[in-house]
């Protein structure tokens, strides 16, 4: 995988390479790199088959992680790229024309994540939720226990009691 | 366009092959309720056997369903070591993962194969296993964790300690004290349960300072230390660790090595910042207080009563602080700058020590009682009991506590070639092994012989101790009643004569010793040390308060706050409770509320 | 041969290439397969624009299970990850267990026992035989033929059997977890799975003489539904879904995991790429599975260990790291991408399910030019599951 990265590495500027294993590496690029390297692996490197397109949110560092992982079948070897775009306006430009696959992908990171994907067939049609206007849920400010807390009730009778808080009580009320 | 199947008159005839079945006998099972069980491991009902639960809520903890409830139980007590709760389940969100089955401390928790319930009331389906009866209690079968299937590690992280070769001549600490790394795994180990907190005399939150450790904020581990013990060094390496003895994680493995993780935070923490740590005291009160003693009860009931906003004065009979932690536990496994620590972060509060002056001689107990506003007595046990019997008022018979005070003060004795011990607890161990040391020092080689009457598994020295003075070469005989000191004809102490113990207690648990006088050893030696238990002197209070106080059992008698009968006057401490350093700072905080009470009570009246 | 959507004559496409599809015009008529439906494959719809009998429109719908598993897991610890994973994806679910488990392993550093790797290959195996004899149901039920759900159900409930017995529940079996297996092979295993395979041959055989020998599913299936093999990566096309069209995708030979370097097949391979194939792929995959189970419980080791060392799960954490692990189930490429960011919580974990692709972009594209009474044979022949595109 060193190697490949070292003659991509000649046309294209690269980020980090992490080799996590002897058949899977993920490189780091820029956003605008993405595009020809795509194409590159695709075409002159075997690297045919989209595996996933995905989001990490990193909220911490105010970034969405895009993640295109990349397979190649006759080596058996597989590519993820990753990029860091910023959280505010996320936005990202398509690959559908280069993998028509990836529309449905960029459809459910624009709902989950509230990334925009100009052009993207479809791309702001209802994937998986219908009138939704809460934050997108795949971002990490999404609390989902908050949201099932408020939007569904509970069954009644439901109470616990702290073990160590128990045994005070009945022990040693006073605290000595 | 399209690709067309090839004709073929096998295609037409052969689906009518289907009709076959019809002499088949179907496959259905005619009484699917009654005659398909579950399997032998089917995850089915959960059942709990609740004399084994502790109530930990470990269970609770895993359950990512937030299935689980921990609750009350009528019939199931709150006692050391269990919580009395037990879980209830929620089968409206339970999912029969098993999860709670394979991370159950005890494996009380174990699932049935049964998997059929019917209920018309939906609330039923919440119910506590074990306690609400149901039908599949009995079942044999279901799934159980395999023995050798566990989440949580069992053993402890193994400590590092000196080799017997290296410790034997030396007075240097033996335990190294855990790595970072080492910390954090046995750290990891714990499940936070709490069960241990009231266990602990004086409550230390222990979860959250292992959970400190394992988030390396030693900071905030200590500022949780010092809330409940000022005597955090040298509790994290002489502690008696009740705490342990109540651990969840001992039912299926080893408990967690509380002390040493308390130790652990110790260490990491520079002791120029434990003061800024700890924070300021409350505003001056004006009250004063005199305390008498400064071991760990009266230091710690003077630590609390300054932050509080006292003026407290503490009067030591000797020239250090520490009382027994300093003359009575040996170097090896109490370091004295560890110990000095403590004091002076004590000291750095504003807590005043006078030392050298003995209550009674150099000050009259009448004079404190005019000077302070409350006076605490917290004088310890400082005379070693004699056992009394024939010759044992020989010069070369010993008292264990006097030699550790001189061991630790560097006053000369006699060190003996040959000694015996009568006694079977921790002090015995502490004088057998330092004189075991001296001798390694002074004549190349070890010969103490430790004698007891109980059997070796029921000594009341720690198991660690009894292991560690067999590897340096200290002698155990056990079962071995004292009868007697042997001495020769030129005056000289030759021995000690024993029988051999059949039983220690009568039926009534009365100390009533049977022997076999026909199993007789003299254990030649040359000094005998007793170290069978200690007392206080409590001449100081002088002969108007002892007469004025009330009495029990040879103890001056104290109310559940360390109280006396005068008014003004507490009692804390080994003279009240017995030896144990961290009973007697459990104490100190009690007699410090209970006094600082009293003077706030005090101040609304004047 | 090449699938090439006809469009000369209807619908229009309007300037911005959108199709021009007037519902006034009374030529065109809308309607939805599913969400309940006995032709469409679990909790999906497809949304059918037709002209006559002739489809020139579908469009997919997820969105019925509303779950989230993928953001579940963010806020569970490592080992509350396990008991979930299997339901996102019904039928075959302990694929789930093995990627997430794999995944966490790696990440963290763990390499589970041989002994585990044998079960959790066999595990892996047996469902896989599971799912498509449930694929079968369907793909026979699809063109009317409902007698051959019946007995695929029976032999699938017998080996449901050997799940529960080996893992203690029928369908969420909750069986392999980070760092091992929970269990090892009951008593007589082999032996009632011995029987248990031979019932399933027998009924494969039946199944042959009248699904795949039969005319009019011939007639119906041969030549429908070709996925043109150049679409295959554009459309992240795997499995037998692939394979049927000669591209031999199969991770298990690819990029060999657990024991398969151990066992001996083939990739088993198509030529014509259309639902007849493809049904005959998986007929053979079936039955190759099937010989690969009597293969492990002859070779694995009789004994070993289960689980590795793995840290005290309550305080569980793992450095930051991410990673892609992948599988061979029944209907092709499963995968697990997770992200570990040092907590004890995954940062992201992302599943790949094939149905992801083949049910979604592919279906869409396929169905068009499709006469409605097949649209339900080639939905199940695509052998999709809709959990897990919506995870
Ligand atoms: S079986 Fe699983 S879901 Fe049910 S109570 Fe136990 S941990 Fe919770
Ligand atoms: S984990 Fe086990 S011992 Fe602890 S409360 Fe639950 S059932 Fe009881």
């Amino acid at each position: 995988m060193h190697e490949l990265y070292e003659k991509l590495k000649q046309y294209y500027p690269l980020g980090e390479l992490t080799e996590q294993r002897n058949n899977l590496a993920f490189i780091t690029l820029k956003q605008e790199q993405l595009r020809p390297v795509l194409l590159h692996l695709r075409d002159k490197e075997n690297y045919t088959h989209l595996v996933i397109l995905t989001a990490v949110d990193w909220i911490e560092d105010n970034c969405f992680q895009l993640t295109y992982l990349l397979s190649n079948r006759t080596n058996a070897t597989d590519i993820g790229l990753r990029l860091m775009i910023p959280r505010e306006d996320a936005t990202m430009e398509s690959i559908h024309d280069i993998w028509p696959t990836a529309a449905t992908y960029q459809r459910e990171l624009r709902e989950m994540f509230g990334i925009d994907f100009p052009d993207s067939p479809r791309v702001n049609d209802d994937f998986i939720l219908e009138g939704w206007n809460d934050i997108p849920p795949y971002r990490r400010d999404f609390n989902t226990l908050k949201f099932s807390e408020e939007t569904f009730a509970q069954r009644p009778g439901r109470e616990t009691v702290d073990p160590a808080e128990h045994m005070k009580q009945k022990l040693y009320p006073d605290g000595a | 366009m399209s690709i067309q199947p090839k004709k073929s008159i096998r295609d037409l005839l052969s689906p009518f092959t289907a009709w076959k079945n019809i002499l088949r006998n179907p496959v259905t099972i005619r009484d699917p309720l009654n005659d398909r069980p579950g399997s032998a491991r089917y995850r089915g009902f959960h059942k709990n056997d609740i004399e084994k639960c502790i109530g930990c809520g470990t269970c609770e903890a895993i359950c990512q369903n937030a299935a689980i409830d921990m609750l009350p139980v009528e019939g199931v007590e709150t006692k050391d070591g269990d919580s009395g709760l037990r879980p209830r389940i929620d089968y409206g969100r339970c999912c029969w993962c098993a999860l709670c089955v394979d991370v159950c401390m005890t494996r009380s928790l174990t699932m049935s194969n049964e998997y059929k319930w019917v209920e018309s009331d939906p609330d039923a389906f919440r119910f506590t296993p074990g306690v609400d009866k149901k039908f599949w209690d009995n079942a044999e079968l279901g799934y159980n964790r395999p023995e050798e299937h566990h989440l949580v590690a069992q053993e402890r992280v193994e400590m590092q300690e000196m080799d017997v070769e290296s410790r034997i001549d030396s007075f240097a600490e033996i335990v190294h004290g855990y790595s970072l790394e080492e910390a954090k795994l046995e750290a990891d180990r714990c499940v936070a349960c709490g069960l241990c907190i009231a266990t602990c005399p004086t409550h230390m939150s222990i979860p959250e300072y292992i959970n400190a450790v394992r988030e390396g904020d030693y900071e905030k581990g200590l500022k949780l230390l010092y809330e409940t013990n000022p005597f955090s060094n040298v509790c994290g390496r002489v502690c008696t660790r009740k705490c342990e003895s109540v651990c969840a994680s001992r039912h299926e493995g080893e408990p967690i090595a509380i002390r040493w993780l308390k130790r652990h935070i110790i260490d990491q923490v520079p002791h120029e910042k434990y003061r800024e740590i700890i924070g300021d005291p409350k505003p001056a009160t004006g009250k004063k207080i005199a305390i008498i003693g400064a071991g760990p009860a009266g230091l710690t009931a003077a630590f609390d009563l300054v932050r509080m906003g006292h003026e407290v004065i503490v009067y030591e009979a000797k020239a250090k602080a520490g009382g027994m932690t300093r003359y009575g536990i040996p170097e090896y496994r109490l370091p004295y700058d560890a110990l000095d620590r403590d004091i002076d972060t004590i000291v750095s509060m504003g807590v005043q020590i006078v030392y050298n002056t003995r209550i009674g001689a150099d000050i009259s107990m009448e004079q404190l009682t005019q000077d302070f506003d409350a006076v605490l007595l917290a004088i310890g046990l400082q005379e070693g009991r004699q056992t009394r019997i024939p010759q044992s008022d020989h010069e070369k018979v010993y008292r264990a506590v006097d030699l550790l005070d001189k061991i630790t003060t560097g006053e000369a004795f006699d060190l003996p070639h040959c000694a015996v011990i009568i006694g079977g607890g921790n002090v015995a161990m502490d004088i057998a092994r330092s004189i075991a040391r001296l001798q390694k020092q002074q004549y190349g080689q070890v010969d103490v012989i430790l004698t007891a009457m109980e059997e070796q598994q029921h000594f009341m020295a720690d198991a660690d101790e009894i292991k560690e003075a067999l590897e340096e070469g200290i002698i155990i005989q056990d079962q071995c009643g004292p009868q007697g000191c042997e001495i020769d004809k030129s005056g000289k102490l030759i021995g000690l004569k024993t029988w051999k113990v059949l039983s220690i207690f009568d039926s009534k648990k009365r100390f009533a010793p049977q022997y076999d006088d026909g199993e007789e050893t003299i254990h030649a030696c040359d000094t005998v040390i007793e170290a069978i238990g200690q007392f206080s002197d409590v001449s100081l209070l002088g002969d108007d308060l002892t007469e004025k106080l009330e009495w029990d059992r040879g103890r001056i008698q104290v109310d559940s706050e360390g109280r006396t009968s005068e008014s003004w006057l507490w009692s804390a401490g080994d003279c009240v409770n017995g030896p144990d350093v961290v009973h007697a700072v459990a104490d100190g905080h009690r007699v410090a509320n209970s006094i600082h009470a009293y003077l706030s009570e005090d101040s609304l009246v004047s | 041969m090449a699938y090439q959507p006809d469009r000369s004559q209807y619908p229009q496409k309007k300037a911005d290439g959108s199709l021009d599809i007037d519902l006034t015009s009374g030529k065109y008529l809308k309607l939805w397969q599913g969400p309940q439906h006995p032709g469409i494959t679990g909790n999906m719809s497809v949304e059918l624009t037709v002209c006559g009998d002739e489809v020139v429109e579908g469009i997919t719908h997820v969105g019925y299970l509303h779950r989230g598993f993928e953001k579940l897991m963010e806020r569970r610890t490592f080992i509350q990850c396990f008991p979930i994973v299997c339901r996102i994806c019904v039928p075959e679910p302990d694929f789930n267990e093995y990627c997430y488990a794999a995944a966490v392993e790696e990440l963290a550093g763990i390499e589970a026992p041989e002994y585990a790797n044998w079960i959790r290959t066999l595990i892996l195996e047996m469902g896989r035989i599971n799912s498509y004899l449930m694929y079968l149901g369907g793909q026979a039920g699809s063109f009317g033929m409902g007698v051959i759900s019946q007995w695929t159900t029976y032999v699938r409930d017998l080996m449901l059997d050997r799940f529960e017995e080996l893992t203690g529940a029928r369908i969420y079996h909750m069986f392999i977890l980070p760092g091992g297996v929970r269990d090892r092979l009951p008593e007589g295993f082999a032996q009632r799975m011995e029987e248990t395979l031979c019932e399933i041959e027998s009924t494969m055989s039946d199944v042959y003489d009248t699904m795949y020998c039969n005319a009019v599913f011939k007639k119906r299936s041969v030549g429908v539904g070709i996925i043109d093999v150049d679409l295959m990566d554009s459309y992240g096309v795997t499995g037998p879904n692939a394979r049927a069209g000669g591209v031999a995708k199969d991770v298990r030979i690819d990029q060999p995991y657990l024991v398969y370097p151990e066992l001996e097949f083939e990739a088993i391979l198509g030529e014509d790429s259309d639902i007849y194939t493809r049904a005959d792929v998986r007929r053979k995959d079936l039955l190759q599975s099937v010989d690969l189970v009597r293969q492990i419980l002859a070779k694995m080791p009789k004994e070993g260990s289960l689980m590795a060392k793995i840290p005290s799960v309550m305080h569980w954490k793992i450095p930051r790291g991410e990673t892609y692990v992948r599988g061979e189930c029944s209907r092709g490429e499963y995968g697990y991408y997770l992200v570990t960011d040092g907590s004890g919580y995954p940062r992201r974990v992302n599943v790949r399910g094939p149905s992801y692709t083949h049910a979604m972009a592919l279906l869409e594209r396929m169905i068009v030019n499709l006469n409605i009474a097949d649209v339900a044979g080639l939905m199940v022949s695509l052998h999709t599951y809709p959990p897990e595109i919506e995870r």
